[in-house]
């Protein structure tokens, strides 16, 4: 029984499983917004947090367990203290919070709440067969035509589409507070970039209603445009929106080849 | 041997331990709540570039590239957009400059314009340029000020002094709330600083002038910031071409600051939450819309947006939020809506209404009826609240109400639909268990008046609930730029196919329209909200409280038996 050290190596653990839970909790949101250069933080989610947790708390078990010698010091802990009043200390936080936590527990999970709404994650929906082969009528034409297309749909968007996705097509028009489910932002790289042109066209001329019943979380508040906006008109505006955002469509071409 | 297995089952106990407590940690989310976007004016000013012909070429370019739908192509706020915009576009050939840090009737400083162009205006298109370089913003706001001949030849803009300023206080926010009504500002932005000031109105009405006070109590609303500073800056320069002028002649520093502090203290951020919490009373409901008792719970606020899912879509609402609250006690439950509208004008075309809408059914999954008025596969129920409908029955005298408000046939775009067979078994069942109800109910509420509920499978096929199932009552109350409807309905009804049942505990979807009928607001011309949630708090059973004792006990327990078994058979340190 050669004790010749205090070890702190379970307080280490404590400590350093709290430290994981801190950044993933509280600096990762604020990290995740500098990195992804958004102007509100990304708070973690839940379930994430939750395997992290494992994770780390796995990990430093394992770790204090793979020597013989480093699972002694970790439950030299609990041993009496003696003089040691750091130790004692420690000791005493430890057993005083572990009942606690367990009852802060027990209450929370059985007192009776308001659950939060289940809200899910965007399904994005195949490209339906009828539109799948539809083509812009103004891809081929010339280049003044072009312009003039272009320059129309501008304006159309601004008139039409403006007011939820914003003039710079941001996704931060007047109205987009309003909608839970926010105005795509058309600039962000992930959205109508992604998407042929035809897909755009077919989002625009159904909206939220004309969704296919799988892609969630049905909250779309896109309109129906095709009872107001001619075919015509749409693909002129699908010209302005994607120069207004400053993207570029997807092209068949690439699709044929995956 | 047995004591390598003794080891081994603490390891693994001790890893399960502190993965279940972590999981349960991280599975404690607090409740949803929704982000909103503001934008914001930021005073930070950068990268300013000498105003060479150069620049001023390279910002027409880019105005004619992003500028130019709202702005128009000569500047004069009339681009192709503007008809669809409220707050118009400003137009650059006049000095009609807001947001500046200059005197009243002078032109902006360039870093005023660098400001208001790097922060946006929040409630108008105006977006933040952030997606301009420095360098680019400067090149268009050299060309901007070539559309007004005066940046030239007036010369030196220069800025008035802004400093000063002092702590909010009690005193300072009274002395300011006196100075308000003092210095004739509860002329416009009346008594309660809601933009609904005799003037507004009369501007409004006789002239058709497109001024409108700024509602002061919504925050997020404030153009050029809502700071203290930014409230003395607009009190100072005034805002140009408007009736807002400069007060700088006219009050002294020190007094614009406690006007500041009192505008800044009637001015509040909007709180949303995804979940509205209907808390459980008693006793009676509140009496009213002007019940204290409202006062003991928080409002959740929705930002509303004009109508747009069906033609004739609405771009230029009156409302931009609405508040709501809710109690309930055994029998029924109550809402009251607030919401800001500058005036109470009703006639019978164009009224001011408010509508609550819930699915006909509380879903049992995730999917939810479309959010604006429901769809063909699932039916949402409306309470509809009408001022003109309410102004005629008070003007009627109470003793009718019930004559009067049965029926309801003045919607045009109706198209009664029948439900199903067997609504008239259950018809004569309900009308005898009305009879119970509203003999309570008229004890209970007092000058209420019976509201209009509807039923809804999409915007082309609504319809008013046959008579015996209208059981909603409904109070308005408008006062200084205010209103503060009531609705209240009974929990359960007995007409289960038309009515939502509000289930305790369950999470109902609910959404909110707002009609201003001085806006020629009137059916989809409306501002409306996504779903969010209602929810009947429930209270807490003692038997909780208990269960926690338990496992508290527990957990010393096992900690002690853990903490003995190792100090009783220490794990060896080896030696080595």
């Amino acid at each position: 029984m050669a004790k010749k050290k205090n070890s702190y190596s379970m307080m280490m653990v404590v400590v350093s499983v709290l430290i994981v839970f801190a950044i993933i909790k509280v600096i990762a949101p604020y990290v995740f917004m500098i990195l992804l250069a958004k102007d509100h933080t990304m708070p973690t989610p839940s379930t994430l947090l939750l395997w992290y947790m494992v994770l780390a708390i796995s990990a430093s078990l394992v770790y204090v367990s793979t020597s013989d010698l480093k699972w002694a010091n970790f439950l030299s802990f609990i041993l009496p203290a003696g003089n040691d009043k750091l130790k004692l200390l420690f000791q005493k936080m430890l057993v005083i919070s572990i009942p606690l936590l367990v009852g802060w527990f027990v209450y929370s999970g059985t007192v009776p709440g308001t659950a939060s709404p289940v809200e899910l994650r965007i399904q994005h929906p195949t490209l339906l067969q009828e539109f799948e082969k539809m083509e812009n009528p103004f891809a081929n034409a010339d280049e003044a035509t072009k312009r003039r297309c272009i320059e129309e749909g501008k304006h159309l968007y601004q008139q039409n589409c403006r007011p939820c996705h914003g003039s710079k097509a941001d996704g931060n028009g007047p109205f987009a507070n309003a909608f839970r489910l926010r105005p795509i932002n058309f600039t962000d790289p992930g959205t109508i970039a992604t998407v042929v042109e035809a897909f755009a066209f077919w989002r625009i001329k159904e909206g939220g209603p004309g969704l296919p019943a799988t892609s969630t979380p049905w909250d779309s508040a896109m309109p129906a445009w095709k009872d107001v906006l001619t075919d015509t008109q749409i693909w002129k505006i699908i010209m302005g929106e994607y120069a207004t955002a400053g993207v570029q469509a997807r092209q068949r071409e690439e699709m044929e080849h995956e | 041997m047995s004591k390598i297995k003794y080891n081994l089952i603490f390891r693994s106990f001790f890893i399960c331990l502190m993965a279940a407590v972590f999981a349960v940690m991280s599975l404690c989310e607090d409740s949803a709540h929704a982000a909103q976007l503001f934008r914001v004016y930021k005073k930070d000013v950068s990268g300013k570039i000498p105003e060479t012909s150069d620049a001023i070429a390279a910002g027409k370019k880019l105005y004619e590239i992003k500028c130019y739908y709202c702005h128009g192509i000569k500047g004069d706020g009339n681009g192709s957009d503007a008809p669809r915009l409220d707050p118009k576009p400003r137009n650059f050939t006049r000095d009609e400059y807001k947001i500046r840090s200059t005197g009243q009737g002078v032109l902006p400083t360039d870093e005023d314009l660098f400001r208001i162009i790097s922060s946006g205006v929040e409630g108008s298109a105006m977006p933040f340029w952030n997606t301009l370089t420095p360098e680019e913003r400067w090149q268009v706001i050299y060309y901007i000020k070539t559309f007004n001949s005066e940046f030239k030849e007036k010369g030196e803009r220069s800025e008035v002094s802004l400093g000063g300023g002092s702590a909010s206080s009690a005193d300072s926010i009274k002395r300011g709330k006196k100075l308000f009504k003092e210095a004739r500002c509860v002329l416009c932005h009346g008594e309660d600083g809601r933009g609904d000031g005799a003037l507004t109105t009369t501007l409004k009405k006789q002239w058709d002038l497109p001024f409108k006070a700024r509602d002061l109590t919504h925050s997020w609303m404030f153009k050029g910031g809502n700071t203290e500073e930014d409230v003395y800056r607009t009190v100072t320069t005034g805002l140009n071409e408007t009736p807002m002028g400069s007060y700088a002649d006219y009050l002294t520093d020190e007094d614009r600051w406690h006007l500041s502090h009192y505008v800044k203290s009637i001015s509040h951020d909007m709180q949303t939450d995804v979940v509205l919490k209907s808390r459980l009373v008693d006793g009676n409901l509140p009496s009213g819309p002007e019940d204290d008792a409202w006062g003991t719970i928080e409002a959740v606020e929705l930002p509303l947006a004009g109508q747009i899912v069906a033609s004739p879509r609405f771009w230029t609402p009156s409302a931009n939020s609405v508040r709501i609250k809710s109690f309930y006690n055994k029998e029924n439950i109550a809402f009251l809506i607030e919401w800001d509208d500058r005036t109470n004008e009703q006639a019978e075309t164009y009224s001011d209404a408010v509508a609550i809408q819930f699915p006909t059914k509380i879903p049992e999954g995730l999917k939810k009826p479309y959010f604006a008025m429901g769809d063909s596969g699932n039916g949402v129920e409306l309470l509809h609240w009408k001022a003109f409908d309410e102004s005629i029955l008070t003007a009627q005298g109470a003793d009718d109400i019930e004559t009067e408000t049965d029926g309801g046939e003045d919607l045009e775009e109706e198209e009664t639909y029948d439900d199903d067979a067997g609504d008239d078994e259950v018809a004569t069942e309900a009308e005898q268990e009305e009879v119970v109800v509203a003999e309570a109910a008229k004890e209970e509420f007092k000058g209420f008046f019976k509201i209009k509920e509807m039923n809804a499978k999409g915007f082309k096929r609504l319809s008013v609930q046959p008579d015996n199932s209208q059981n909603s009552l409904g109070k308005g109350h408008w006062k200084n730029g205010k209103w503060q409807v009531m609705i209240t309905r009974p929990i359960f009804t007995a007409d289960k196919k038309l009515d939502v049942q509000f289930e305790k505990g369950k999470l109902i979807p609910y959404a909110l329209a707002v009609w201003d009928g001085s806006n020629s607001e009137i059916k989809g011309q409306k501002a409306i909200s996504s779903w969010y949630y209602l929810t009947l708090e429930m209270t807490t059973p003692k038997t909780v409280y208990v269960y926690a004792l338990v496992a508290v006990f527990m957990a010393v327990c096992i900690q002690f038996w853990v903490v003995a078994r190792i100090r009783r058979f220490p794990t060896e340190i080896p030696s080595k």
